[in-house]
């Protein structure tokens, strides 16, 4: 996180992390088709090869609210394939919030595990904890054969820490969604740390709501936030989501 | 100033404080892009970057302006115009107009880049198509104005509507953001291959760092092995001596007559203690050759009664497996520059290796004769003339008609108890040390020991020992 005081400026990073080709870019991609124009600039794409990212993407969204403070968010992906370990720790470092997404097949379970252990040690490089990282699950993919149950995920996902979101990126389903329970746990944190809301007369749900609009959603927050399947997602102030 | 680490670069780029203009687009290119702008609308444009410096100038002359600038009262007023211009706030809308003296037209455009303003452009002076004759505001200012020519002159101003100029400043604002945004991606996309060569290099050094520890500590471990090997085998080699001098006495009879069926059980205890004598002698060789603490004891010494010496001692052991031995010598070979008795091992070691690889019906053959011998550098690696030197060598060959060795092995059968096929050592016996030992004596003379396959059938050992550099080959 990025504070000017002088500017009133927040920049939040947050990380789109997980095996290649399980559909980083892709959300990346939905986000950016949804967010209404002058909220979101371009989406840059950094380097690819055959449709592969070498380096990252970047998405840029921002927010002003109603007390004059901007807040800047910077979603990035990671290069999945193996090979770009230092650029991923490179992309990583400094990161306020982590949305892993994972591929729903079968087959993948082994390269999502490898993945997300990647993700520990690349957290413990930069002395951060998984435990400390604001962390959503996204099983992408639904679409396909071969894939993990409903009942499966929902199941580990009750007895697991992070809440989890399905999705078919491809087509735009569960990625706002996913992104909004990111930003939610993100901010919470942030602000649990630095006090913003206090700091800039910074009202959270405004700016949770204001957002999910401009992402052209017409469904409140915690509507959204409801759509995950377990961990704890513990709702800013329950009572004063609209 | 140092400019800072690539992946704070990085951050600076993408979360930071962002790019500024002129990071973001090459000011030739930014010059050229004005002047297009200017071409194509017939208005002047300046871009200024977000602390007002003056990047690209494609201002178009406007006559009228020019002549309204020799008078005296107008002169004022148009700069007046142009200095409110330069400092034009363009307000949270991004655009704002002033009008001038003369009736043109200034536009300010803000430009922004990731919802930071990072610079401005100023359009301008245009004139409304509405503006039919010459403000009478100016009039006033001016008296002493020529107001034909002013007419004349207001005639070729350049005419744009403010709905045109607004398109034009649109069109203008996104073609450069097109810029910004390719701008940004080749900068970030230098910072991230310096930062990811960095972080490889720093993971590189790391493991290497690691590496060097771990080879550190095995060299050390291998000193230990030495230092160790030698302290057992002289201490094993005391009660050793112990154990065989009194199986000795014991045969002897010194103790009294022993029954025949005792003699033989002595006499196996003595030949089974020196059977181990041996192996610790060699441990103990081989110890002392890894840590240096051997010394040679070098001499003028003939090579002949050498290699006499070593076929005689090892004729009985050759006949007994029906092997034929032979020896030969080339006439007139210089004396060597050597420890006698450390050569004579080596011999001996390779001489008895051959009888023990060879069955009966072969042949072993050892042969003594001048040689050149190449020390330092390769052909491989190129500067052989320069690197290389050759030096006049006696060359000891011991080949057999024996089993032979498989060319893949022939380099490792040095190594300290390396043995090509283990199974036949069960059979032949040995411990695997003895040519070990002989490479490390042959190198403690400057010499090479090689291997080689000796047609039609079986090995040969060939020894090269260097003369001293002052008997070279006249």
């Amino acid at each position: 996180m990025q504070l000017d005081f002088v500017n009133r400026e927040l920049t939040i990073k947050l990380v789109y992390y997980g095996p290649a080709l399980s559909g980083k870019t892709t959300n990346l991609q939905a986000l950016h088709r949804v967010a209404a124009p002058g909220s979101s600039g371009r989406l840059m794409t950094l380097e690819t090869k055959d449709d592969r990212t070498l380096f990252f993407d970047l998405l840029p969204l921002s927010f002003r609210s109603q007390s004059g403070l901007a807040v800047r968010l910077k979603v990035f992906t990671v290069p999945g394939q193996v090979i770009h370990a230092s650029t991923r720790r490179l992309v990583l470092q400094g990161a306020d919030g982590v949305a892993f997404i994972a591929d729903s097949r079968v087959s993948e379970t082994q390269a999502n595990t490898d993945s997300f252990m990647d993700l520990k040690d690349n957290l413990r490089e930069h002395g951060l904890s998984l435990r400390q990282m604001p962390l959503v699950i996204q099983f992408n993919k639904r679409d396909l054969p071969d894939i993990r149950s409903d009942e499966e995920i929902a199941k580990l996902g009750a007895q697991g820490r992070e809440p989890v979101y399905l999705a078919v990126a491809m087509r735009g389903l569960g990625v706002v969604e996913s992104f909004i329970g990111l930003l939610h746990l993100t901010w919470s944190a942030l602000d649990a740390e630095h006090d913003l809301g206090r700091k800039f007369g910074f009202d959270s749900i405004e700016f949770m709501n204001g957002i999910a609009q401009k992402l052209g959603e017409k469904r409140t927050t915690s509507e959204l936030l409801s759509a995950c399947v377990g961990g704890a997602l513990e709702v800013l102030r329950p009572e004063a989501v609209p | 100033m140092t400019s800072p680490a690539p992946r704070d670069r990085v951050d600076e780029l993408t979360v930071g404080s962002g790019a500024r203009l002129e990071e973001l687009v090459d000011r030739e290119s930014l010059g050229q892009l004005a002047t297009s702008f200017a071409d194509l609308s017939g208005v002047g444009i300046r871009v200024f970057d977000a602390e007002g410096k003056l990047l690209a100038d494609a201002a178009q002359p406007v006559e009228l302006i020019s002549y309204l600038s020799t008078l005296k009262h107008s002169r004022s007023a148009i700069e007046s115009t142009v200095s409110s211009v330069k400092n034009l706030d363009p307000g949270p809308e991004g655009q704002a107009g002033i009008d001038g003296v003369s009736g043109g037209r200034y536009r300010v455009v803000a430009l922004e880049h990731d919802g930071r303003r990072v610079g401005r452009l100023v359009i301008g002076p245009y004139f409304p198509p509405s503006l039919r004759d010459i403000p009478s505001q100016l009039l006033e200012l001016e008296p002493a104005l020529d107001l034909d020519r002013a007419r004349q002159l207001l005639t070729m101003a350049p005419r744009v509507t403010d709905d045109s100029m607004d398109r034009l400043a649109r069109h203008a604002r996104a073609a450069l953001d097109v810029v910004m945004f390719s701008g940004l991606r080749a900068l970030l996309t230098g910072s991230m291959h310096l930062a990811a060569v960095r972080e490889s290099y720093r993971e590189l050094q790391s493991k290497q760092d690691k590496l060097q520890v771990a080879y550190d500590r095995l060299k050390e471990l291998d000193r230990l092995k030495s230092n160790f090997l030698a302290t057992v085998s002289h201490e094993l080699r005391t009660p050793l001596t112990s154990i065989i001098g009194y199986s000795e006495m014991l045969l002897e009879g010194i103790a009294g007559e022993i029954t025949g069926e005792q003699r033989e059980f002595v006499t196996t205890i003595r030949e089974k203690g020196e059977q181990l004598l041996t192996l610790i002698k060699g441990l103990l060789d081989l110890s002392k050759l890894e840590s240096g603490t051997m010394s040679l004891r070098k001499a003028t010494m003939e090579v002949a009664p050498l290699v006499r010496d070593v076929a005689q001692t090892m004729a009985p052991h050759a006949k007994k497996k029906g092997i034929s031995l032979q020896a030969e010598v080339e006439a007139g070979l210089p004396a060597l520059w050597a420890d006698a008795e450390r050569l004579r091992q080596v011999l001996l070691n390779l001489v008895e290796n051959a009888i023990k690889f060879t069955s009966a019906a072969g042949s072993v053959k050892i042969s003594a004769r001048l040689s050149s011998l190449s020390t330092g550098g390769s052909a491989d690696e190129g500067g052989l003339v320069l690197l290389g030197a050759q030096r006049t060598a006696v060359e000891l060959r011991v080949a057999d008609t024996g089993i032979g060795i498989p060319e893949s092995e022939r380099q490792r059968v040095f190594d300290a108890f390396y043995q090509v096929d283990s199974s036949s050592t069960r059979e032949q016996g040995g411990t695997g040390l003895g040519l070990s030992i002989v490479k490390r004596l042959v190198e403690g003379h400057d010499g090479t020991v090689h291997v080689e396959a000796n047609e039609p059938q079986g090995t040969a050992f060939v020894v090269a020992i260097p003369l001293k550099r002052a008997t070279l080959r006249p």
